[in-house]
């Protein structure tokens, strides 16, 4: 018999009458990492729940080292020295790294918290496994992926020796996913078990030993990762093949559509502005694509053009017509489409149905109103359309929530939204941002259409495969400047990569 | 003893009716197909109602529990007996009904039309300040300065309707001046918040709460017996402690009751609630059917995708807290223009309840215009209710409003309950006694794990 560590064997857990986990089995062997791959809604984050006591399964048993066990919260499975890094990290900002890691399980002399020896464990573990933490930060000061950090230094000051990793690369650099990805060998090597969420196929390739493949609640099989490729896998995933290089025909680039002129943002930050002095432009039928490590004023960049946050210096010529001051209103009914960042935040209002949102830049139009008053009708058939020619999934069709829509399909929505007004500029801020790899494809391909049909698009993405595959033209930026641009054709990740960190440059004069 | 056997024979109708429903829901859901019952539950208007319901059944049975707990407590000199517990439970339930007492002492129930009339009566300014609320609301507002507005158009209503000769012009355009003026003035004092709101983002809640106070002295100046300026209007026979402003009858304006009174024998009521009604369906197309209520609805539920999509939501904010201050001005058009209703004011007591009510009444109509015409009917109806166990029971007027609040507290908890029946809440009955710092990091845990769960249901 072999030795596992955890057997989750016959979990079933319905919502609502419907299977979230049918009949899945997971076994994970001692000192290995296991990746656990699926789709969105695939239903890896509710097994991992379960594991760690969120939910309860309705049957199916769970083992820890051959004996079984009940998890009934996350006081359990600490006590099953079950630990997990959620996909956003659960850190008091104010606190210090130190204070967060002891936090729940202070040590306490007459109810004075002990810090000395938390501190000297802490140093002890950091230096172990290379975390290269420093205890005494405050976690507002530090970067995400020592965050990351401090969240796996948290699990081992408990002495957690299964970890759970739940989507750990959505938010590090290329640079940060390295390190992460050696920090995780290593703490395989020292006797931990590692369960790996993902639904990124190198990752899994680069680190895991075995990988367990969910489909829509369906166990489909668990395989040897040195005995399989990543075509096989994401065939496992998705259930059919999918491409991963994004068909698309030579750039014919024409007018330019948007011009941006020494533009300045100010942002947040007091002392230094999110955008500063910045200048391209976008033609016709060319994807422009603004590269950079989250937070280097890409976001700022993109609020700055579709009006939702204001200028400090610089221009915005659209189509010959200057916008820098222009509305919101001025701008959408120019032409200008904008798929936002935060989905939740901007591009949807969660409260209304999928057909209100899906009317959200048109409920003006004359198609439907007749002297202010909606046209219910005609938004249900408009919606209807839009649903049918975008594969819009959900269960009550358009009168659904927004709020209860998966995120791949809200994402759909919010494109199908965009491109149905006919822009003239396609603004589209990390549009694949937490997506599967089925949704991944359709949404690229939409974009390229776009492109075909002689549309400007303007792309930030924070993902290289993106970068490389989608862009005509690549535009780096770092700490609010432009400091690269280059031809996706004539360079590497690895370039990019130095572009990315501000190790290079080869833009002169205006910066 | 007739009002007691109806009482339960109520209970036991309501309870044989949840069993029949619950009984076929288990059996259906055996079987695998659905009851109508189990369609109509999932619509969420439906359980937006079940919830209201629910609170308020609660807040009645905690309210009886008061009564009994009354008579429990010794009180020299107290009268209470377990019958006046009894004769509470029944008047707390039913005393709009309540006729007065037959020869042997006991309850008698029966159409009570003065009873009727004057809930509809008192619930005519509740229903509009209500509308105030919610309206407010559903911009994502908290209008906290009803009792401002109100009291604002109080003495602009009454001064107009009584400063204009009637000799001069029609009592029936002096109304309709009067009425409207007090839609402006509460309508200004609501739009100061709002703009301040919109423009500085300062905090509606605070620059509410000051607009009432400016208000109520405001008032107090307006009307004060040696400097005001219209203490012309006060009437001469009130006491020394306490001025009255006329009522509006004494220049004839009063609105017409329109046959009301003969329906309503010898109660207050009049055409005001008709009005009060269609202002909360028009507000309800408003909100519902027209561009501009899509744009006050985005705004509320998501002020960021509002300004993604091109809305102004600074003018979404301030003509939204305009609004809300109308509705409270009318409602205080309308109370005091019923020309039976005086207004007597006090420097520095306190601000008008009715304009505070407009919150649970706001609240317990989950925000829905023509809900808050039945929730501000359900509180007014409370009021009566409180009434009768006053004049009908040595319970004093305390008690009665101790347990009129308790009601309408837990009306407040109608929010609550909907999460509940959405299944976003469960009742652990273990958390509730675990001690507190255990659940801390479960809680976390737990609000991670709703957000995944809303993922994994597509």
């Amino acid at each position: 018999m072999e030795n596992y560590a955890i057997e989750m064997l016959n979990i079933t857990k319905t919502f609502g009458g419907k299977p979230a986990n049918d009949n899945i089995s997971l076994q994970l062997r001692k000192g290995e990492i296991h990746a656990l791959l699926g789709e969105n809604g695939a239903g890896k984050s509710t097994l991992m729940s379960i594991l760690f006591g969120l939910y309860q399964a309705d049957s199916g048993i769970i083992k820890k080292d051959g004996e079984v066990i009940e998890i009934k919260g996350p006081k359990d499975a600490n006590k099953y020295r079950i630990g997990m890094v959620h996909q956003h990290f659960k850190l008091v900002e104010v606190f210090t790294v130190l204070e967060n890691i002891i936090l729940g399980s202070e040590t306490t002399k007459f109810g004075f918290i002990q810090k000395k020896e938390s501190r000297e464990k802490i140093i002890k573990l950091s230096e172990e496994y290379g975390l290269n933490v420093d205890p005494d930060k405050l976690i507002e000061n530090t970067t995400v992926g020592m965050q990351q950090r401090v969240e796996i230094l948290k699990m081992l000051y408990r002495d957690n020796d299964i970890l759970i990793f739940d989507e750990p690369t959505a938010v590090l650099t290329p640079q940060e996913i390295e390190e992460l990805l050696k920090i995780m060998k290593r703490l395989a090597e020292s006797g931990k078990s590692i369960l790996f969420i993902t639904h990124k196929i190198n990752e899994i390739l680069a680190v895991a030993d075995r990988c367990t493949v969910l489909r829509k609640g369906q166990y489909v099989g668990t395989v040897n990762v040195s005995e399989t490729n990543k075509v096989e896998l994401t065939e496992m995933m998705v259930g059919r093949k999918v491409e991963f290089v994004v068909q698309k025909e030579e750039c014919k680039p024409g007018d330019t559509v948007l011009e941006v002129n020494k533009l300045v943002v100010s942002g947040s930050k007091k002392n230094k502005n999110a955008v500063n002095n910045v200048s391209f432009k976008v033609r016709r039928g060319e994807i422009v694509c603004i590269a950079g490590i989250d937070g280097n004023g890409q976001s700022e960049l993109a609020y700055g053009i579709t009006g939702l946050e204001k200028i400090k210096s610089g221009s915005i010529v659209f189509n010959g017509e200057e916008i820098t001051h222009s509305s919101v209103n001025r701008r959408n009914k120019m032409g200008l489409a904008h798929i936002p960042e935060d989905r939740h935040k901007f591009g949807l209002v969660l409260d209304f149905t999928l057909e209100n949102n899906l009317v959200l830049k048109k409920y003006n139009e004359e198609q439907f109103q007749k002297f202010r008053f909606i046209k219910k009708d005609e938004i249900r058939k408009y919606a209807e359309e839009l649903i049918e020619k975008f594969d819009i999934r959900s269960p009550q069709g358009p009168t659904n929530s927004a709020r209860t829509m998966s995120g791949g399909n809200q994402q759909k929505a919010i494109i199908a939204r965009e491109i149905d007004v006919n822009p003239e500029l396609l603004i589209a801020v990390q549009p694949t941002r937490g997506l599967d790899v089925g949704a991944i494809e359709f949404i690229h391909k939409q974009i390229v259409a776009q492109r075909d049909l002689g549309k400007a698009v303007l792309l930030f993405s924070l993902e290289l495969d993106e970068v490389m595959n989608l862009s005509d033209r690549i535009l780096v930026m770092y700490e609010g400047e432009i400091v690269g641009e280059l031809d996706p054709k004539q360079t590497t990740v690895n370039e990019l990569g130095l572009y990315m960190a501000g190790t290079k440059n080869n833009v002169k004069g205006d910066n | 003893m007739a009002g007691w056997l109806w009482f339960l024979l109520q209970l036991v109708i309501i309870a044989g009716f949840v069993t029949y429903l619950i009984i076929s829901a288990k059996k259906a859901k055996q079987e695998n197909r659905t009851t109508w019952f189990m369609k109509t539950w999932e619509k969420d208007s439906v359980k937006s109602i079940a919830s209201s319901l629910m609170s308020i059944i609660l807040g009645l049975l905690i309210g009886c529990l008061i009564l009994f707990i009354m008579v429990l407590i010794p009180t020299q000199g107290s009268k209470l007996s377990m019958k006046s517990a009894i004769d509470g439970i029944q008047l707390i339930f039913s005393g709009i009904f309540n006729t007065g007492r037959n020869a042997n002492g006991s309850l008698i129930f029966g159409f009570n039309s003065v009873n009727i009339g004057d809930m509809l009566f008192r619930a005519t300014p509740l229903i509009l300040t209500g509308l105030s609320v919610a309206v407010a609301f559903k911009t994502g507002l908290f209008n906290i300065g009803a009792p401002g507005q109100y009291l604002a158009s109080t003495s602009v209503t009454l001064i107009l309707a009584l400063s204009i000769p009637t000799s001069v012009v029609h009592p029936i355009f002096v109304w309709i001046i009067a009425f409207f003026g007090g839609i402006l003035v509460g309508a200004l004092w609501g739009v100061v918040p709002g703009i301040f709101k919109a423009l500085l983002n300062v905090n509606e809640v605070i620059t509410c709460i000051m607009m009432n106070w400016i208000s109520a002295n405001l008032v107090t100046m307006l009307f004060d017996k040696q400097i005001g300026p219209f203490k012309n209007l006060l009437d001469p026979s009130g006491t020394k402690n306490l001025a009255y402003v006329f009522k509006t009858t004494h220049n004839g304006v009063a609105t017409p009751k329109l046959g009301l009174d003969l329906i309503f024998e010898g109660s207050q009521v009049n055409f005001g609630i008709i009005i009060a009604i269609v202002i909360a369906i028009l507000i309800h197309i408003i909100l519902n059917k027209t561009t501009f209520g899509y744009q006050l609805k985005a705004c509320g539920s998501n002020k960021n995708a509002a300004k993604y999509a091109g809305i102004n939501d600074k003018v979404c904010t301030i003509v939204s807290m305009a609004i809300a201050g109308g509705l409270a001005g009318a409602a205080a058009s309308l109370y005091y223009l019923a020309g039976n209703t005086e207004f007597a004011w006090e420097t520095y007591q306190s601000l008008p309840a009715v304009g505070f009510n407009g919150i649970p009444v706001a609240l317990l109509a989950c925000n829905h215009p023509v809900g808050t015409v039945f929730s501000a009917i359900f509180i007014s109806l409370l009021d009566v209710n409180g009434m009768q166990l006053k004049y009908m029971t040595p319970y004093n007027e305390y008690i009665t409003s101790i347990i009129t609040a308790i009601i309408v507290y837990f009306s407040a908890f109608s929010l609550l309950f909907k999460q509940i029946l959405n299944g976003k809440i469960k009742i652990n009955l273990k958390n509730i006694f675990k001690r507190n710092s255990e659940k801390t990091v479960e809680t976390i845990e737990k609000e991670t794990a709703t957000e995944d769960k809303k993922e994994v249901i597509e």
